[in-house]
């Protein structure tokens, strides 16, 4: 080797900033309008919630697991919070913690039920996903919160930096830099990983693998409610519908973007910033091919594509980590 | 002079990095056992794919009765008379002897369906060669690991192989079994005109069954097809390593009078522990000897809260104690476990070196808001991995890269790090390399020098002999037996055979 090459151009994450900007470059140039300030203010407000989904995703994929709860989590937080601001006329701020801490209680109950049954996450989050919904559909009436603190919903819909970006997606990247910190900088991280990586090299290594795979779900939660906040906020309103039925429309950029960003689907393995590219690539192909005008039904089509894309690209990654070994 | 049926010839294959090996020979003479001998990445795994189909070789030929071969997967390889039999077990637990056997070729009836009775009478064809008495129904997973053994050699023949390679397949057997497999190897070379290449890392085996003998040493050839005769256990020794070999040093038997650190009274367990009594010794080294299914590695993760006890008492320094998790046995007990299975249970393979030394010293290194980068833990475990001279570029090489002598330093390198008092060592040296081996003997033995308590699980004899002050005997879940060591092995061998026996 004559030059060295840094470490960080090798890597997935450099791979999928080089991809984002060659499709911002394209559609700029093969797109009417996605330049404008109005494009971009809006990408940011969508990509912003993307990347906190993504997130949430995320930390329960490191256990090598799912949350398919995660869309009808976040409702059901979101419309927790409305009723708690429009109809209990509690402050925002205090509002805010108690959404929080609901979405970390609805995450505690997936992951207590994972853990002490042994049933693999996707099966128990079903479920949930469905209970929560139901749940929440019962108590709302099917009724959206419309009347929220103007305070609120005002952040929604602020613009800084000449009015390009939203305030939402500085929240986005703040929350990555704080997950980062966590996962590579602290003892519970580290923990986290572990127990996600080999449950049971990690148990006998003197870790608690139950409360690790517990404190993930409640994290998912914990995000997942964050996201119905600022969902909410965006829209100025908390709709039962806001993210589809059994929040199904949360699902495909909640998988896309960690996967996409290099989170290994069978665990032990997280990459923060991969999943804040990968979801903003999403929202990024999402958005041109709107703008291209290719029809509702080609962008669904495009985006499973990717997936299944992203998914042969994680298969492709686990083969690549075990054939590693150099002499065995 | 007969004639050879497999040869590689100046063989080279280079992996990113590494030159697996270097212009290596190989000649297996039909009908003789040949023994393929060389320390953990010394190119022997490499050599084996190279013939079974796995890689391909860069330079260099593969000749086969004769005729130069190149086969491009495992499948074509079989097709020409190769099978190899690996250390892990390839039978599909599930399914019976007679469908495992058949597997590759089920008889079928005129519906296209399989019919039994004819996988049944094929089957017992190999199996009656092979004088096993094994009904073709059996389920495998109800076999012992014996016969499971002696079921993929039988499904080998069935393969109509006529050059086997065996892959350690005495790592998990007992002396009884060990001889029985070598005497039915010794029959199939004379009846069944069989060629074995045997793979092992216990040179008494290789003495007692072998005709002659090929070693690597890093990747080149120490020697070729040497005959046996013309060796001895030291010879062979350096020729693997280079250098003379150390004795394991046993060392002085701790005082009798010290006091029970460790005392286990009357513990049934879940798992079916019947009445395990015995009691640790400060600074003490305690065999638990036994067969495989002797219930020893159960009994310690039943002691790790993995597991429940019944029923009995625990004392730590004369103190009842219970213990609900590992985590408890480390942070609270200062208890530590290294795992017989180093790549499930030691380790975390898809992850880095440090990762792995420090993972039981994180709860300690913490600073305020659970703060821990990964200076602290290298100035903590860095001392360790030094003195275990693990072998690494740096401490972000994932230990999935690292030889398994090396891996099973950094699993050792993590226990020490964390500072415990008591230790179970769980087979600390299967499938390691002798020099790596006698490094972790000594190793042990100044542990309990320095005050640490071990308890020692390993199912190699000599080591048994050489390490332990006490050798508890277990079958079937019961102490069956206790000596003090003698240091003697012909005494003590035959007083834990008696134990096990009697």
């Amino acid at each position: 080797m004559k030059t060295k090459i840094p470490d960080f151009v090798k890597t997935n994450q450099f791979g999928l900033l080089l991809l984002v900007i060659v499709f911002i470059l394209l559609f700029t140039f093969t797109t009417d309008g996605f330049s404008s300030r109005f494009n971009i203010y809006a990408l940011s407000r969508v990509v912003a919630i993307d990347i906190m989904i993504g997130l949430a995703m995320m930390v329960v994929i490191l256990t090598g697991g799912l949350n398919l709860s995660l869309g009808a989590l976040g409702v059901s937080a979101a419309m927790f919070g409305g009723w708690c601001m429009e109809s209990m006329g509690i402050p925002i701020s205090i509002s805010i913690i108690l959404i929080l801490l609901f979405g970390s209680l609805l995450g505690w109950i997936n992951g207590y039920v994972t853990v002490k049954t042994g049933v693999h996450s996707f099966i128990v989050t079903l479920a949930t996903m469905s209970i929560y919904f139901g749940f929440m559909t019962l108590l709302t009436e099917a009724e959206a919160f419309r009347k929220l603190p103007e305070t609120f919903t005002d952040f929604g819909s602020m613009k800084l930096f000449n009015k390009y970006i939203s305030p939402l997606l500085l929240l986005s990247i703040f929350t990555c830099f704080i997950l980062f910190y966590l996962f590579k900088f602290t003892d519970i991280g580290r923990k986290l990983i572990a127990a996600g990586a080999n449950p049971d090299a990690a148990e006998l290594s003197g870790i608690s693998v139950n409360r690790m795979f517990i404190y993930c779900h409640m994290l998912s939660g914990f995000l997942a409610a964050m996201a119905g906040i600022m969902l909410t906020a965006r829209i100025g309103a908390a709709i039962p519908s806001m993210a589809g039925h059994l929040g199904f429309d949360w699902l495909l950029p909640a998988f896309l973007a960690p996967v996409i960003g290099g989170t290994l689907l069978s665990g032990g393995k997280v990459t923060v910033f991969g999943t804040m590219l990968g979801a903003m690539l999403v929202t990024l192909i999402n958005n041109g091919l709107y703008l291209i005008d290719v029809g509702e039904f080609w962008v669904r089509f495009f985006l499973g594509l990717i997936l299944l894309f992203a998914v042969l690209l994680d298969r492709a990654r686990e083969y690549f980590t075990s054939k590693n070994s150099i002499v065995s | 002079m007969s004639k050879n049926v497999l040869e590689l010839t100046n063989v080279t294959k280079n992996f990113p990095g590494v030159k697996a090996l270097d212009d290596a020979n190989f000649k297996l003479k039909k009908g003789s056992i040949h023994a393929l001998l060389g320390e953990n990445g010394a190119g022997k795994s490499t050599m084996i794919k190279i013939i079974t189909g796995v890689y391909k070789q860069d330079f260099g030929n593969l000749i086969i009765d004769s005729n130069k071969q190149s086969f491009s997967s495992p499948n074509e390889a079989n097709k020409s008379g190769i099978s190899v039999v690996h250390q892990e077990r390839n039978l599909i637990r599930r399914f019976s002897v007679g469908e495992n056997l058949m597997l590759n070729n089920l008889p079928k009836n005129n519906l296209g369906l399989i019919n039994y009775d004819q996988v049944a009478e094929q089957s017992k064809k190999w199996l009656d060669i092979m004088d096993l008495d094994i009904d073709p129904n059996t389920i495998v997973s109800e076999l012992t690991v014996a016969k499971m053994q002696l079921c993929e050699i039988a499904k080998a023949l069935s393969l109509e192989s006529k050059i086997l390679l065996l892959d350690e397949p005495t790592s998990s057997l007992s002396p009884q079994d060990t001889k029985n497999l070598f005497s039915l190897l010794k029959r199939l070379v004379k009846e069944q005109d069989v060629s074995i290449v045997f793979v092992s890392h216990k040179l008494e085996e290789v003495f007692e069954i072998c005709d002659e003998v090929t070693v690597l040493r890093d990747g080149k050839n120490a020697c070729v097809s040497e005959n046996i005769k013309n060796l001895d256990r030291q010879k062979l020794v350096k020729l693997m390593i280079g250098r003379d070999e150390q004795i394991i040093k046993s060392k002085e038997n701790i005082n009798e009078n010290k006091e029970n650190l460790l005392e286990l009274i009357n513990i049934n367990t879940d798992l079916g522990h019947k009445e395990i009594s015995l009691n640790l010794k400060q600074g003490e080294i305690l065999g638990l000897y036994g067969l495989v299914g002797a219930g020893r590695t159960e009994l310690i993760k039943c002691l790790l809260g993995l597991d429940r006890i019944l029923s009995g008492k625990l004392f730590l320094n004369k103190e009842e104690i219970k213990i609900h998790s590992p985590k408890e046995a480390l942070e609270k007990y200062k208890i530590g476990y290294i795992s017989e299975d180093r790549k499930k249970e030691g380790l975390i393979l898809m992850h880095d070196v440090l990762t792995n030394a420090g993972i039981t010293v994180w709860s300690k290194l913490k600073k305020i808001l659970s703060f821990l980068n990964n200076g602290i833990i290298y100035n903590k475990v860095d001392p360790y991995v030094k003195k275990l001279e693990v072998k690494t570029p740096s401490y972000k090489q994932l230990v999935s890269n690292l030889s398994g002598g090396n891996q099973q330093k950094i699993s050792v390198a993590k226990w020490l790090a964390s500072g415990t008092d008591i230790l179970f060592i769980d087979e600390p040296t299967v499938g390691i390399d002798i020099k790596t081996k006698a490094y972790l003997h000594e190793l042990i033995i100044n542990l309990s020098k320095n005050g640490t308590s071990i308890i020692l699980i390993t199912s190699d004899m000599p080591e048994m002999i050489g390490l332990a002050d006490r050798i508890i005997t277990m079958k079937d879940f019961r102490v069956v037996g206790e000596t003090t060591n003698n240091h003697n092995y012909d005494d003590m061998s035959a007083s834990i055979m008696e134990n096990i026996h009697g």
